[in-house]
C-alpha cells in the first residue's frame, strides 16, 4: 500500500488511459514556441526512461544487485536542460540529473545513456566513466565531469570553469578544452544553496561579474522544496535570489516541457551572449522520497504525499503533448511501457557485469592520467633577460627563499603558458611576503590575479581552471586558512581522477606559505603547524622545502608533475625561513643560494642527505630540518661520532623501503616534525619504518606539543628547539 | 511466456555469393505480396527479377553488380524477416549494414515497401555505367579477434596519408574506399595477410565523399514524402536510434541520402549500440547468406559481451546455443522461423 513507486508507476497509466491529468501551473501555448513535435516527444522519451531507472533501480536494490537508490523523479523536466544547452558546454550536474543526461547524449553520435547509467547504478567496473566506484553522473564524450552527492561542493568549481572560458581564449592557451563560445551549465538542489559552498560561488560570479569580470554560467537550482525531510519555504529561493548583483534571475514551472523550453532558451542565450551568471531557478516536485529508504510519511501525511504524487511531471507532459495532439494517449502508454520494457532488459544484462573486487583495482585510479602532457622546453635566455628585467644580474647572488621561489615563479610562467596564480593580495601587491612580487608587472592581470577573501573559491577556481587545460598556482595565504576550503581539495579536485578513471584531471600546484616559528608576529593562524588535513588525502602530493635552493628546484618538479601527470601538489613554504640567510651563525650566510639553473630539479619522491655518520639518523622537513642541522653539530661533538640528516622534501611520497636504504647502516632514528603530535607525518613515517625494518632499529619521534601556537614569547614553547633535538637525540643514542 | 527480445540485422551488398544462390528460391513464400511486387517491379522494368537472378548460375557480374545484387538481397532479407516467429520473438530494434540500412528501413516500416524497393534499387544503380572508385577490405584483429589497436592506427594512418577513406568499420575488419590510385596504393603498401587486402569487386567507394553526386542525385530522385516514422527504432551507421515516436521523417532523409551516402558507416557502432541499449536476448542477422556472422561476431568479442572475449569462445558458445542467430544457415533458421 504504501509503496509510492509501485503507485506513482500504476497511477500514470490509469490516468494517462482515463484523461485525469493534473491542471497546468503555468499557461503556455507550443504556437509560442519555435519546436517541432517530434523533440517534444523526444524529451518525454528521455523523462519515461529517467523514470523506469528510478523505479527498476529500487528492484534490483531489493534484491541486492544495484547500491544506489537516489533518483531523478519528480526532476524530469531536466531534460529540457540537456536539449537546449551544447555538447560543448560543460555540465557540472546535480544528482538528479539523469533525464539532463539521456537528453544530451543524444547530439552525441554513438551514445549509450542507458546501458551506461545502468553500469553505474550496479557499480560495474565497466561503468565508463567510474569505473564501478560510485554511482556518478559522468561521461567524457558529453562533457559532464563525474559528480557524487558531496551537496554543492561542484559549484564553486563550475565558476572556475565558467572564467578559465574568456581568460583561455584571451591567452590563447593551447591545451584548452572548452570550446571559446561555451558556456559552463551548473545544478544543484534547493536546500544544497544554503551551503557555504554554494554561497561562496554565488558570491564569487557575482563579485566579478560587478567588477566587469566574465562569467559565462547558468546556475539551475532545481528546487522541489524539500531538503531530505526539511521544506525549503515556497519563495524562499526566489526571494533570496531574483534582486542578486551581478546575476540574472529566471524561473521556470519544472512541470512544463514549454515553459521550461521558453526560459531556458533565454537562460541560455542570455549567458552565451552576454557572458554572464544566470540563476535558473526550475521550480520542481520530488517524488518517492530523498532515496530508496526515505519513508516520506515520517514527516508528511499521505494527503500531502498523494497531492504532490498527481503533479508527476511525466502527467503534465503527458497532457501537454495529448492535448497538443502530439500523441495519443495509447501513443503515450506505448512509449511508457516499450521503455519499461528497455530499460529492464538493459538492468538486467547490466547487473550481472564484473564489479570492483581488489583493493588494488579500486585505487588504480587514484592517480590516473588519461590526459598526459610533455612539458614545454625550458625558456630561452633573451625572454628571461626580458622578463626578469634588472633581477636577471641578480640571479647568480645569494638569496633566500622567498625571493628564489619568486625567481621560479617567474620562470615557470615563462615556460608553461597555462600556467596562472591567483589568491589573495598575490597580484600588484606581491603577496604579504613578496613571493609573488613584480610577477604582474611582467605577466599582466590575466596570469595572476587577485582572489576574493575566500579560500574555497580560490581552489574552486584551481579546480575549474584544471578542467580547461590549466595548471593554476593559486596561493592560499596562511595554512590555517586552508581549512575554509578542505572539501574543495578532499570531496572535489582529489577526487575527481579516482570517480572519472583519469579521464578528468584537475592539476594544480597549490602554494601555502605556513609552519610555525615564525619570531614576533601571529599567533595560531599565522603559526599553524599541522599538515594532517593533507596526510590521508589519496593521491595527493606533499611538498615542504627547507630552503630557497630545495624551494625552486622542488617547485619546478611540482609543476612539471603537475603539467605532464595531472597531480595535484601541495607546496607548503615555512614561512619562518622566507627571509632566513643564516643557519649556524649570524652573518654565515649558509641559509641563503644562487638561483640554480633551471634544469636543476629535486624530483617528486626525493630526499637530501647532509652528513653520512651512522651513529645516529634524524629524519625532518621544514623548519625541523633547520633546527636539527644547527644541532648536528653539538650531537657530533658531545657524542664523538658523526651522525646524518634527512630532509624528506615531499612527505606524501616517503616510503619506508626507500628510506630504509637512504638510512643504511643507521639503527637510531629519530624523527622530527614540527608539526603537532597527533596525526603529524612522522607518525606514519615511524610506523611504516618499523613494519618494513627485518632489523632491529630504534626510533623516536621528537614532535610538537598538541597544543595551539600562542602569541608572542611563549610562540615556540611547544615546537621542537635546537635544544630539544639535541637532548632527545642524546637520549636515543645513550638508550 | 514473454517473447524473448531480439534485434535484426540487414546484410549489405556483399551478402549475395556463390554459396548463397538458390537461398530465395529455397526459403520464398510467394504469397507474400512485397516480394510479387518487387518480382514484377523488375520485369515491368525488363530487369531479371529476384527469383530469376536466384534461379541463374552464380555470376559475378551479374549477381554482383548493383543493379541486380541490390534487388536481390533486399528480396531474400525481406523474405526472411517475414519468416520470423514474432509470437516467440519481439524485434525491439533493426540496424543494417551499408545497403542493408535500406532494407533496415523498409523492415522497420520507416519507407514503405515500394518505395523502399525502388530506393534499393535506383540507389544501387546509380553506378550502373561506371562505378566511382571501389573498395578494399583488411583486418585489424589477430587470429583471435583481438584489436590491434597499434595496427588500427597504422592503417587509419595509411587511409588518410592515401586521401583514401574509411568505407566501413566492419567489426575486425576496415573497409577502405578511395579512388582507383588510392586504392592501388594501399593495396601496394599494406603489409599482406592472407588474401588481404582484398579488392571487392564490383564496389564502388561507397560512404566516403566520392559520393557526394550520388548523394545530390539521390535528393533530386527521391522525396522526403517516402519517409516516415519507423514502427520498430532503428540503429543507423553513427550509432545514433531513431525511435518509433520521436522520429522526424525529414531528418531520416537527409541522413539516408546524404551523410549515410558520403560519411563511412560505422557498423561497428551500430551493433555496440544495438547490444547496449537493447541487450537482446539473441541477435538475428537476416540470409542471404551468413558473410556479416564474423563482423557481428568480432563485434561481440570486442564489447566482451556475454563474456564473449575471443572468437574460440565465441565458436563454442554459437555450437550450443547461438546468440548470433543466422537465419542463412539451416539449422539456426530454424530456431527463430515460423
Amino acid at each position: 500500500m504504501f509503496n509510492r513507486a509501485e503507485i506513482i508507476d500504476r497511477n500514470f497509466t490509469k490516468l494517462t488511459k482515463n484523461g485525469k491529468f493534473p491542471q497546468p501551473r503555468t499557461i503556455s501555448n507550443l504556437s509560442d514556441l519555435n519546436i517541432q513535435t517530434h523533440d517534444l516527444i523526444s524529451i518525454f522519451q528521455s523523462q519515461v526512461l529517467s523514470r523506469h531507472m528510478d523505479l527498476k533501480a529500487r528492484t534490483l536494490k531489493d534484491e541486492g544487485k544495484c547500491f544506489y537508490t537516489i533518483g531523478s523523479s519528480g526532476h524530469e523536466g531536466n531534460a529540457v536542460f540537456g536539449k537546449i544547452f551544447h555538447l560543448e558546454d560543460i555540465a557540472f550536474l546535480h544528482y538528479r540529473s539523469t533525464p539532463f543526461f539521456i537528453e544530451r547524449s543524444k547530439q552525441s553520435n554513438g551514445s549509450t545513456p542507458l546501458y551506461d547509467t545502468a553500469l553505474s547504478f550496479v557499480a560495474s567496473s565497466d561503468d565508463p566513466i567510474s569505473g564501478g566506484r560510485h554511482k556518478v553522473i559522468g561521461s567524457k564524450k558529453l562533457n559532464i565531469p563525474p559528480q557524487t552527492s558531496t551537496i554543492a561542493s561542484h559549484l564553486p568549481k563550475a565558476v572556475g570553469a565558467a572564467v578559465s572560458i574568456d581568460r583561455a581564449r584571451d591567452l590563447n592557451i593551447k591545451e584548452r578544452e572548452l570550446k571559446d563560445n561555451s558556456i559552463v551549465v551548473c545544478s544543484f538542489g534547493d536546500a544544497s544553496t544554503n551551503h557555504a559552498t554554494a554561497l561562496s560561488a554565488f558570491n564569487t560570479a557575482s563579485l566579478i561579474q560587478y567588477n566587469g569580470g566574465h562569467v559565462p554560467i547558468v546556475f539551475i537550482c532545481e528546487d522541489n522544496g524539500l531538503g531530505i525531510s526539511v521544506p525549503t519555504e515556497d519563495y524562499w529561493i526566489e526571494k533570496n535570489y531574483s534582486n542578486r548583483i551581478g546575476i540574472k534571475y529566471l524561473q521556470t514551472d519544472g512541470l512544463n516541457l514549454i515553459d521550461l523550453y521558453i526560459k531556458t532558451i533565454q537562460a541560455e542565450s542570455f549567458c552565451r551572449k552576454n557572458r554572464k551568471p544566470v540563476f535558473l531557478h526550475m521550480k520542481t516536485i520530488r517524488l518517492m522520497g530523498h532515496a530508496g529508504s526515505d519513508i516520506e510519511l515520517g514527516y508528511k501525511t499521505l494527503d500531502e504525499i498523494e497531492s504532490i504524487e498527481f503533479n508527476d511531471p511525466l502527467l503534465h507532459s503527458a497532457r501537454l503533448l495529448i492535448e497538443n495532439n502530439c500523441l495519443s494517449s495509447e501513443e503515450v502508454i506505448n512509449i511508457y511501457e516499450n521503455c519499461r520494457s528497455r530499460v529492464h532488459q538493459v538492468f538486467d544484462y547490466a547487473s550481472m557485469r564484473p564489479k570492483l573486487i581488489d583493493g588494488k583495482e579500486v585505487m588504480s585510479a587514484i592517480t590516473s592520467n588519461s590526459n598526459k602532457r610533455v612539458s614545454p622546453p625550458l625558456p630561452n635566455e633573451n625572454s628571461r633577460k626580458k622578463i626578469f628585467g634588472k633581477e636577471y644580474k641578480r640571479l647568480n647572488q645569494k638569496h633566500h627563499m622567498a625571493k628564489l621561489i619568486n625567481y621560479a615563479l617567474f620562470d615557470s610562467l615563462l615556460q608553461y603558458s597555462n600556467t596562472v596564480i591567483f589568491g589573495e593580495d598575490v597580484a600588484k601587491k606581491g603577496g604579504v611576503y613578496h613571493v609573488t612580487a613584480d610577477i604582474y608587472k611582467q605577466f599582466g592581470a590575466r596570469r595572476i590575479f587577485d582572489s576574493p577573501l575566500d579560500e574555497t573559491s580560490i581552489i574552486g577556481f584551481a579546480t575549474g581552471f584544471g578542467h580547461n587545460g590549466f595548471v593554476s598556482i593559486p596561493e592560499i595565504q596562511f595554512l590555517a586558512y586552508f581549512h575554509n576550503a578542505e572539501d574543495q581539495l578532499r570531496g572535489e579536485a582529489a577526487t575527481l581522477p579516482f570517480f572519472s578513471e583519469g579521464q578528468y584531471t584537475n592539476p594544480m600546484v597549490i602554494r601555502i606559505p605556513g609552519l610555525a616559528y615564525q619570531k614576533g608576529f601571529g599567533g595560531h593562524f599565522h603559526n599553524d603547524n599541522s599538515l594532517t588535513i593533507f596526510r590521508d588525502i589519496p593521491g595527493i602530493i606533499l611538498a615542504v622545502p627547507s630552503n630557497g635552493l630545495d624551494a625552486v628546484k622542488m617547485l619546478r618538479a611540482a609543476i612539471k608533475t603537475a603539467h605532464e601527470d595531472n597531480r595535484i601538489v601541495i607546496f607548503i613554504e615555512p614561512i619562518a625561513l622566507y627571509m632566513t640567510k643564516d643557519l649556524l651563525n649570524r652573518g654565515d650566510g649558509k641559509w641563503s643560494f644562487a638561483y640554480p639553473k633551471l634544469t636543476e630539479q629535486i624530483p617528486v619522491g626525493e630526499s637530501r642527505k647532509y652528513g653520512n655518520g651512522k651513529a645516529l639518523t634524524i629524519l625532518s622537513y621544514g623548519n625541523g630540518l633547520y633546527l636539527s642541522l644547527q644541532a648536528q653539530k653539538e650531537i657530533e661533538k658531545k657524542i664523538n661520532k658523526k651522525i646524518q640528516v634527512i630532509d624528506l622534501c615531499w612527505l606524501s611520497e616517503v616510503n619506508g623501503e626507500k628510506l630504509l636504504k637512504l638510512i643504511g647502516q643507521s639503527n637510531k632514528v629519530l624523527i622530527v616534525d614540527e608539526c603537532r603530535k597527533s596525526g603529524c607525518y612522522g607518525e606514519g613515517i615511524m610506523t611504516d619504518l618499523l613494519s618494513v625494518s627485518k632489523k632491529s632499529i630504534q626510533i623516536k619521534l621528537h614532535a610538537a606539543m598538541d597544543s595551539f601556537v600562542p602569541l608572542g614569547e611563549g610562540a615556540t614553547s611547544t615546537l621542537p628547539s635546537k635544544d630539544s633535538i639535541a637532548e632527545a637525540a642524546l637520549k636515543l643514542f645513550n638508550a | 511466456m514473454p517473447r524473448e527480445k531480439i534485434i535484426v540485422i540487414c546484410p549489405g551488398r556483399g551478402s549475395y555469393s556463390r554459396e548463397t544462390s538458390g537461398y530465395l528460391k529455397k526459403y520464398l513464400d510467394l504469397s507474400l505480396p512485397e516480394i510479387n511486387f518487387i518480382e514484377g517491379k523488375r520485369k515491368f522494368n525488363n530487369q531479371l527479377s529476384p527469383l530469376e537472378l536466384d534461379s541463374l548460375p552464380f555470376r559475378a557480374k551479374v549477381h554482383m553488380v548493383g543493379e541486380n545484387a541490390s534487388a536481390l538481397i533486399y528480396a531474400c532479407s525481406f523474405m526472411d524477416f517475414t519468416s520470423i516467429d514474432r509470437e516467440k520473438y519481439e524485434i525491439v530494434a533493426i540496424a543494417g549494414n551499408s545497403m542493408g540500412w535500406y532494407t533496415a528501413l523498409a523492415l522497420s516500416g520507416a519507407v514503405l515497401n515500394e518505395n523502399a524497393f525502388e530506393l534499393i534499387d535506383t540507389m544501387g544503380s546509380m553506378m550502373k555505367d561506371k562505378i566511382i572508385g571501389g573498395q578494399l577490405i583488411y583486418p585489424i584483429i589477430d587470429r583471435t579477434w583481438q584489436t590491434d589497436h597499434e595496427k588500427t592506427f597504422l592503417v587509419l594512418d595509411a587511409i588518410n596519408k592515401a586521401n583514401a577513406y574509411v568505407s566501413i568499420y566492419l567489426g575486425g575488419y576496415i573497409v577502405i574506399g578511395g579512388d582507383n590510385k588510392s586504392l592501388t596504393h594501399l593495396k601496394k603498401i599494406l603489409p599482406p595477410i592472407d588474401d588481404y587486402p582484398f579488392k571487392i569487386p564490383y564496389h564502388g567507394a561507397f560512404h566516403t565523399p566520392l559520393m557526394n553526386t550520388i548523394s545530390t542525385n539521390a535528393f533530386g530522385i527521391f522525396p522526403s514524402s517516402f519517409f516516415s516514422k519507423p514502427n520498430i527504432p532503428l540503429i543507423d551507421g553513427r550509432g545514433n536510434i531513431w525511435e518509433s515516436y520521436s522520429t522526424n521523417p525529414q531528418d531520416l532523409y537527409n541522413y539516408t541520402l546524404g551523410t549515410q551516402v558520403t560519411k563511412a558507416y560505422n557498423f561497428t557502432k551500430s551493433i555496440t549500440v544495438a547490444m547496449k541499449e537493447f541487450c537482446p536476448d539473441k541477435i538475428v542477422l537476416l540470409g542471404p547468406g551468413n558473410s556479416l556472422g564474423g563482423a557481428v561476431g568480432q563485434i561481440i568479442v570486442q564489447n566482451d559481451w556475454n563474456n564473449v572475449n575471443s572468437k574460440k569462445t565465441f565458436l563454442s558458445n554459437q555450437n550450443q546455443d547461438p546468440f548470433l542467430v543466422s537465419m542463412g544457415i539451416a539449422e539456426q533458421r530454424e530456431i527463430v522461423s515460423i
